[in-house]
């Protein structure tokens, strides 16, 4: 809060201009979340209305329903690859199959699904639509009860995205379901999810183009908005109670990270991807769960496996391909949990975890600049990739020069210490508002947890964020982007040749 | 922001002896903090008193719960009369449990309702008969009825859902309304509600309905056209040639092929002209399903100018005919088609054909290529579906 | 192996009500019914016992219909008839039931009588 006039060194003028963007981006910041919140409140109240009639069992028992392939890697699993496994093939769908990829696991994960399932290996004719790593064999089982299971063991591709792209070349289906071999999803799920797909509004054809001269008929593209993916909130299962692949008993994680993630997934599912639903802005649908579109995935190109955020990034290029080919499509999340996690239990697993994304969003804003405030990509270049550019993007870094300004300006002596303090005390509140409201959204969509204790155990995780886990966060964040900037060299490479597959797979 | 200046700047003025003296960012910063602890707690409020509420109501529930399951058990489903053969309509049922004002609360009358559709849904026959006299006798249709008239467009639908479940007769004044109604949700329904329960021209919004058919009307509307008890069915070969909605002549499409109508096969053939790649996949689809064996030379003739969707379904349908009479044009695309889908149907296709490919095949396996070779490998296991 | 008597019936079946309800009905008919309320109790119960008849619904926790099965039939000298109780009713699974060795397939919503008269049936068949 300088006076202009006053100022004479150039240090003063830097100072008041960070101060000024400092200020705007904060405010805009703010203003953001009171808008998703607003959006997303929106949004889960028109589920939850839609939800008081809708009759999901309608779909078990129509001809009408569309496949499910469900895609699930595994790599040294053999510990719970038979309770999870079964626990996917007990799922209420009608038409589903369940695709195991063993990722060249070094453990017996494979010798236990043959013996457990009776599986063969068969002749099978897979076709290698997006390019992987050798498939070695697949296995079908010869009991009729498992003939939903089909199981692939392929050559390790060091990734999970090489994984996932065998298992869609190998899927029948028009869509299917990404998940991990040790998530534990709720028997509803397809039935849930599928739903967005066929509830799509806006569907009309149009007519392009002159009369093919050979066979008289004009073409005809579909003009109505396609759903492409659609995603569900995802919960920590670390204190909940399992049985045989079943969850018996949700409950807060005991422990202190996984709760912190617990309240961080709740607001970014519940209060942000529900808001982004709402406006058709869906940045990513994660890897732990999503349904997708399996033509579009595949014109996409699939999984990307040099990628660190490979779930965004595939998501980022089903939107393109959508956009460049102009055609209207939509990616829609439902508030309700659907598939619950094992989150790292520990600082040091949960710092990986972190860093690696952190280097993922950075790879993804490079490799996909040319998006960035493009109309020509629609909502995807005007809103999702500023949004994600300026406030999940640069959010770290602002916040790092941030924390080193007031350091500056404490040591020279030059705060206004009341001031500072009302600021500072405005921030926190206003992030303690916006994770509760969160929490409340969650808790209207369904109540969760046995006992308001449990619920408010969540809520206190709000008030300690900003102190504890917060800054963890930056600090992994921008041990990513270092990673990344270090590495350049490496990682220019791989996103040259990431940049040249695209292209072939746009003019496939 | 001004109103709650006038408002709240005294109270502030009292704690921050210098509030008007602060600059305008930290007057703001001030009040938004008082905001955000207010709603924080405001939320607090709101998921407590949901959580209380919404724990009393289940518990209140699951003391009604099981008297409505006895009730429905020994009177309804075990019920002498009815095992005597006596017509639903003429059995009494006892009061009961229903004497009691308890089960004329809002609630419990809610609770009842939906414990005698979950009943419905699982029991057919004259035992469904019998739960909807009790609905009636329970005066509960009008409380369906009266929230048809609600101003909630979620609360009519579940109205509409009550009362189609039920199979009770709405009066076309109140229907007609609902079936323009702007909101997609109820229009549907009430469409969906008017061809179950219409008794004159059920099928008249296939005439003239312009909104394509989402996939999810299609699935409610194909389970009420094909469990409607006395429902006439009419020929759906006649909105195939008429509509100008492709998605009802898609839908119309399944019907047909549910209902085999062998007399639609000349209107589904016309379709092949079309000029709409979705249409003529359908109707290529609808004639193998319906084993148009007249059609075949037709599609054979076409293949070559069609698109890849088309195609793979002009294999498929040659498939399911099974006639034989083109085994060598599936043979020459299996050999032939550099693609992989093409060739796989045309694999299966022939495989099909069982006893009448089985030289062809076994030529095919002896002179393939490897990849070709595991094609057919791939479709003749019985252990892969797909 | 408890042998237990001829006529006993289990039912398998997620849905409480629709599972009390056959429950009362067969009895009446005087069958002697246990019950069983996912796959995985199934397993257990038909492995441990010996039933004259089982009713099943397709799509339970931890196991579905078709596991149950293929557990009773898959290496038994004598078979036990198994009547399929399920609301899904698209052709391929009650094709698929049939070709798991299913006798019967009733689809929601049921006739009690006609589920009484198929109850009696295979039982009588393989007396």
């Amino acid at each position: 809060m300088y006076n202009m006039e006053q100022t004479t060194t150039i240090w003063e003028k830097i100072a008041w201009f960070f101060e000024t963007f400092v200020f705007l981006y904060g405010t805009s910041m703010l203003l953001m979340y009171a808008l998703l919140a607003m959006l997303s409140f929106i949004s889960i109240r028109l589920y939850q209305k839609k939800a008081a009639y809708a009759d999901y069992t309608k779909l078990l028992d129509s001809p009408l329903v569309p496949g499910i392939s469900i895609i699930a890697p595994a790599y040294n699993e053999s510990v719970t690859i038979i309770t999870n496994v079964r626990s996917l093939l007990t799922l209420n769908y009608p038409k589903f199959e369940v695709i195991i990829i063993n990722d060249g696991s070094k453990d017996d994960t494979l010798e236990k699904m043959i013996a457990e399932f009776s599986m063969v290996q068969v002749d099978f004719a897979y076709n290698e639509k997006i390019v992987t790593q050798p498939v070695k064999r697949v296995f079908k089982s010869t009991n009729p009860a498992y003939d939903k299971l089909l199981v692939i063991d392929k050559v390790n591709g060091k990734s999970k995205a090489d994984a996932s792209n065998a298992g869609i070349n190998a899927a029948a289906f028009p869509y299917f379901l990404c998940t991990d071999v040790d998530c534990i999803i709720e028997k509803d799920t397809l039935l849930r999810m599928i739903k967005p797909f066929m509830d799509e509004e806006g569907k009309k054809i149009r007519e392009v183009g002159e009369p093919c001269p050979e066979c008289g008929y004009r073409h005809i593209q579909e003009d109505s908005r396609r759903v492409i993916a659609s995603g569900a909130t995802l919960r920590m299962v670390n204190s909940c109670e399992v049985d045989e692949g079943v969850i018996t008993r949700v409950r807060p994680p005991k422990q202190l990270i996984p709760r912190f993630q617990e309240m961080e997934y709740i607001r970014a599912y519940v209060l942000g991807k529900m808001g982004w639903s709402y406006i058709n802005s869906v940045p990513n649908v994660s890897g732990g769960l999503g349904l997708f579109d399996k033509e579009v995935a595949v014109k996409a190109g699939g999984y990307d496996h040099k990628s660190f955020g490979e779930d965004m990034d595939l998501v980022t290029r089903m939107c393109t391909y959508m956009r460049d080919n102009k055609m209207k499509y939509a990616i829609r999340y439902i508030p309700t949990t659907q598939c619950w996690t094992e989150g790292p239990p520990n600082l040091k697993i949960f710092g990986r975890q972190r860093t690696r994304w952190g280097r993922g969003l950075i790879q993804i804003m490079s490799i996909h600049k040319k998006i960035i405030f493009n109309p020509r990509y629609g909502r995807l270049g005007m809103i999702v990739f500023p949004y994600n550019l300026f406030f999940e993007f640069l959010a770290p870094v602002i916040e790092f020069l941030g924390i080193l300004y007031y350091i500056y300006i404490i040591a020279t002596n030059q705060i206004n210490w009341p001031f500072a303090k009302i600021l500072l005390l405005f921030v926190y509140t206003y992030s303690v508002m916006i994770t509760t409201l969160a929490i409340l959204w969650d808790q209207i969509t369904y109540r969760y947890y046995k006992t308001w204790r449990e619920v408010l155990g969540i809520c206190l995780m709000a008030f300690l964020e900003p102190i504890i886990y917060h800054p963890l966060i930056v600090f992994f964040a921008l041990k990513g982007y270092f990673n990344f900037v270090t590495n350049r060299k490496h990682a220019w490479g791989n996103m040259q040749r990431q940049g040249f597959g695209q292209k072939q797979t746009q003019t496939a | 922001m001004v109103l709650a200046d006038y408002f709240f700047a005294p109270f502030f003025r009292r704690y921050f002896y210098y509030f008007d003296s602060y600059p305008i960012v930290i007057q703001i910063a001030i009040l938004l903090t008082t905001i955000a602890v207010l709603a924080t707690f405001s939320a607090y409020a709101v998921i407590l008193y949901r959580r209380y509420a919404g724990n009393r109501h289940e518990k209140k529930l699951a003391r009604i719960n099981p008297d409505l399951d006895n009730y429905i058990t020994e009177n309804i489903i075990l019920n002498e009369q009815l095992a005597t053969g006596e017509p639903v309509n003429q059995i009494v049922l006892p009061m009961g449990i229903f004497e009691k004002s308890l089960y004329r609360r809002r609630w419990v009358q809610q609770a009842t309702i939906d414990r005698i559709i979950h009943y419905r849904k699982n029991f057919g026959g004259e035992i469904g008969g019998l739960l909807k006299k009790l609905y009636i006798d329970l005066e509960l249709d009008k409380v369906s009825f009266k929230r048809l008239k609600s101003v909630k467009w979620d609360k009519k639908v579940k109205a509409l859902k009550e009362l189609t479940a039920m199979d009770m007769s709405i009066a076309d004044v109140n229907i007609l309304p609902l079936t323009n109604s702007k909101n997609r949700e109820l229009r549907s329904e009430a469409r969906h509600a008017y061809i179950k329960l219409s008794k004159n021209e059920p099928f008249k919004f296939f005439d003239i309905v312009t909104e394509p058919l989402l996939m999810w009307d299609q699935l409610e509307l194909f389970k009420i056209i094909t469990t409607t008890k006395d429902i006439s069915i009419p020929n759906f070969a006649r909105w195939v040639t008429y509509s100008s909605n492709k998605s009802v002549v898609a839908f119309c499409l399944k019907l047909i092929v549910h209902y085999n109508q062998q007399q639609a096969i000349p209107a589904i053939e016309k379709l092949l002209d079309s000029k709409d790649h979705y249409l003529r996949e359908n109707a290529i689809n609808a004639l193998g399903k319906l084993k148009a064996e007249d059609t075949e030379n037709k599609l054979v003739s076409i293949y070559s100018n069609q698109p890849l969707t088309c195609q793979l379904e002009i294999l498929k349908a040659l498939g399911r005919m099974g006639t034989g009479n083109h085994l060598e044009f599936l043979r020459h695309e299996f050999l032939r088609s550099a693609d992989f889908d093409v060739r796989k149907n045309a694999a299966k296709s022939i495989i099909n054909h069982k006893a009448d490919s089985a030289s062809l095949l076994k030529e095919l396996l002896d002179t393939a290529t490897a990849e070709n070779a595991l094609i057919l490998k791939h479709c003749m296991n019985p252990l892969i579906k797909y | 192996m408890n042998e237990v008597p001829a006529k006993n019936i289990l039912i398998v079946e997620d849905d409480d009500i629709m599972l009390k309800v056959v429950e009362r009905i067969l009895k009446r008919e005087g069958y002697g019914v246990e019950i069983a309320r996912d796959g995985k109790e199934a397993l257990q119960k038909v492995q441990d016992n010996k039933y004259a008849l089982i009713i099943t619904d397709l799509m339970m926790p931890y196991a579905n219909g078709f596991e149950i099965i293929s557990k009773v039939n898959g290496n038994a000298e004598k078979r036990t008839p198994v009547i399929i109780l399920s609301s899904l009713g698209n052709e391929d699974s009650i094709m698929e039931g049939f070709k798991m060795g299913a006798d019967d397939f009733l689809r929601k919503p049921v006739m009690v009588g006609e589920l009484v008269i198929r109850v009696k049936r295979l039982i009588d068949q393989n007396k």
